[in-house]
């Protein structure tokens, strides 16, 4: 149900990480080995081989990163891999978004945890993992030491933003979204506002970024409304959702892409002004994931007992309360996994753009092979494994946050 | 007890004689089943009836249709002097007055007690937090689990959970009180924790109309006891009446069975 087209299959939900851990530290390392390595002979022998065939695996692996790759292809167009065609000039405006955004971040973080329940710091740092990771790289990967000194103010500004979060008054917690919401305003005014970049010229992980996080963002609320539309006591908006969310499954992403790249003239009146690809492009992933999304939202919906409709109305509660106080909540809590999974896909899906000639980080992978310095080199294995070390460590962090997210929120359930 | 109680049937009104629930002639039907037939009911202020028979008698359609979890097909139901009809308003009236506590507790589970107890009153009586949270203790005290106030339900036993159901729907300061089988659900040895808060609020003075196999409570609580089968009313009296000389032969052979 919530696998793309495209095959992409969804992240089955994991379960929880540092179940195990425990086991080891209390029989003792050689105990542990002897009893789950090496309990019986077969165990023994598969032991062996498996452990010899990932030894491989992680030598040839670290020969490729450390010493056979040729990662000068990444580090000569680190800029077009992070920006794609974004006008060179206008990048003082996307460190000022960074700095935005860490500073959103923080205050938001800081604030949260001033009302919740607060967090190791060594937890923080293990979640923060496959991101800081990807820092690092990247700009290990530069050529000047700028990058670098700038990202150390955004730290700065990110940690000191969270410790102001943190002093403020309690009640200003439930107030956060309005911090990340304002955050959000804030990147696209620096960005394309007061002669800076509209989303049409931005290109690389840039692109990627904005098109799963406004493609979710967008997604999600149109998705609720049409599942809860499906079960509506209104035959005519039944129908509609019905409709859409069955048209929409019967169709293939790359599909609605090519409709909304090159058909969509078919379908605007004339005079409209015709919207930019990436815009187009924006159109079909919200159109597609929504109706993904429905469908999720909708198993959520049946699984809430209808004697909490009840509990609800007999204290006199009205339908909408109801379902934005009682039905949803419980329903999102039980597919936060499938949910994420359906981002999780999105994400990896915004690479279909490259069809529509958008320059995201995949058609940049695909394009510097072809540039002059290194045609005819064979160096499409470094540029797709960095890439693909990209989305890794993003579609990573979001599965761990989601697997956190259901811990917390499966607060005294038994 | 007035002299109403004594002789009582469905039509009298026991309490203070002042009728607060009354059925005329209501008829449910679920497709062609008849779920209740003619039921003629009145309840007066402050009376406590139980309403027992047999499973699949109507029993719990009945109090549904009482606050309008289960529509009537026929019939009249007034609740407080608010006629019950398809007006939104009416519906919304009837049910602040109207208070309501099931088998499956149906406590919310992403809240904790506390926040349970004070939705309604913030969301439908619009109370501020202050004022919500001080009726919420105030209502736990009653049902004697103030200390649980900040867990989740899912960490409280099946009796603990009931009274807060109790305390929920109490918060709300109904006139009325509909408990369906609400200890049907429950361990035997946290049955007795919620009849005594039941009866304790029965001595308050509050109108109840509940649902139950438990005859020891009918029997000592009860002000009236109606005998319902096959979707019917099919006798109402005293408990000692009840329980001592039934008159029909279908309630005798009830009795027969469970006592
Ligand atoms: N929603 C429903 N749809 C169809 N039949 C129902 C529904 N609710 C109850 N019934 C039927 O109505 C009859 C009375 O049910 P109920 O009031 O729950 O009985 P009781 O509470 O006395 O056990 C039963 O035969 C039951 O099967
Ligand atoms: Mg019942």
């Amino acid at each position: 149900m919530t696998a793309g087209p495209t095959g992409t299959a969804t992240l089955e939900p994991l379960p929880p990480p540092e179940a195990d851990t425990g086991a080891a530290a209390r029989l003792g390392p050689r105990r542990w080995v002897r009893e789950n390595l090496f309990s019986s002979p077969l165990d023994s022998v598969l032991t062996v081989i498996f452990g010899l065939l990932l030894a491989y695996v992680v030598y040839r692996g670290l020969r490729f990163a450390l010493v056979s790759g040729r990662w000068e292809i990444i580090r000569v167009n680190l800029t077009n891999f992070a920006i794609g065609r974004f006008p060179r000039e206008q990048v003082p405006r996307l460190w000022a978004a960074i700095f935005v955004a860490a500073a959103g971040i923080g205050l938001g973080s800081g604030m949260a945890a001033s009302a919740g329940p607060t967090s190791r710091p060594v937890d923080t740092l293990r979640r923060l993992a496959p991101l800081a990771v990807l820092i690092v790289v990247l700009l290990s990967l530069a050529r000047t030491p700028t990058p670098a000194l700038l990202t150390l103010c955004g730290v700065a500004v990110l940690v000191g933003a969270h410790f102001l979060g943190r002093r403020l008054p309690a009640r200003l917690a439930r107030r956060v979204h309005w911090v990340y919401l304002g955050t959000v305003l804030a990147i696209f005014v620096v960005l394309t506002q007061f002669g800076g970049v509209a989303w049409n010229a931005w290109g690389g992980l840039l692109l990627t970024l904005f098109l799963a996080v406004a493609g979710i963002a967008l997604s999600f609320p149109i998705g609720v409304l049409l599942a809860l539309g499906r079960r509506s006591s209104f035959p005519a908006v039944r129908v509609v959702c019905v409709g859409y969310i069955e048209l929409i499954r019967g169709v293939p992403l790359i599909t609605l892409l090519f409709m909304a790249g090159f058909a969509l003239g078919f379908f605007l009146p004339v005079g409209v002004p015709r919207p930019g690809l990436v815009t187009r492009a924006l159109v079909a992933f919200v159109a597609f994931t929504a109706a993904y999304v429905a469908e999720i939202v909708r198993g959520g919906l049946q699984g809430v007992s209808s004697g909490q409709v009840e509990a609800a109305q007999a204290i006199g509660l009205s339908p909408v309360k109801t379902t934005r106080l009682i039905v949803l909540p419980q329903a999102l809590r039980n597919v936060i996994p499938a949910l994420v999974g359906q981002f999780i896909s999105l994400f990896k899906d915004t690479s279909l753009v490259a069809f529509l000639a958008v320059l995201e980080i995949l058609s940049v992978a695909q394009l510097v092979t072809q540039q002059d310095d290194f045609r005819g080199q064979s160096l499409q294995a470094e540029a797709l494994v960095f890439v693909s070390f990209v989305y890794w460590t993003f579609c990573y962090a979001m599965s761990r946050a989601s697997q956190r997210l259901e811990r917390r929120l499966a607060v005294g359930e038994r | 007890m007035t002299d109403a109680t004594i002789n009582a049937d469905a039509t009298t009104v026991g309490g203070t004689g002042e009728p607060i629930i009354v059925c005329e002639n209501v008829d449910k039907l679920f497709g062609d089943f008849q779920a209740l037939e003619d039921i003629n009911l009145r309840v007066g202020k402050q009376e406590v009836v139980v309403v027992i028979g047999p499973s699949g008698s109507g029993k719990s359609t009945l109090i549904r249709c009482i606050n309008r979890l289960e529509k009537h097909d026929r019939g009249r139901i007034v609740v407080d002097g608010v006629e019950m009809s398809d007006d939104v308003r009416h519906i919304t009236e009837i049910r602040r007055e109207v208070g309501m506590v099931f088998q499956q507790f149906n406590l919310f589970p992403h809240m904790t007690v506390l926040e349970n107890i004070t939705l309604g009153p913030r969301q439908v009586r619009r109370w501020n937090k202050r004022k919500a949270e001080e009726t919420a203790m105030q209502q736990l005290e009653r049902v004697q689990i103030p200390e649980q106030a900040a867990k989740y339900p899912g960490q409280l036993s099946g009796g603990q959970q009931q009274r807060v159901a109790i305390a929920r729907a109490l918060a709300m300061q109904p006139k009325v009180m509909l408990f369906d089988e609400p200890t049907s659900a429950l361990d035997p040895e946290m049955i007795k924790e919620v009849l005594d808060v039941m009866q304790e609020l029965a001595e308050s003075g509050m109108t109840m109309i509940v649902v139950t196999h438990e005859m020891g409570f009918a029997r000592s609580v009860a002000d009236r006891v109606v005998f319902m089968a096959d979707g019917q009313i099919v006798e109402v009296g005293t408990p000692e009446h009840f329980f001592t000389s039934p008159e029909e032969d279908r309630t005798k052979l009830f009795l027969s069975q469970i006592l």
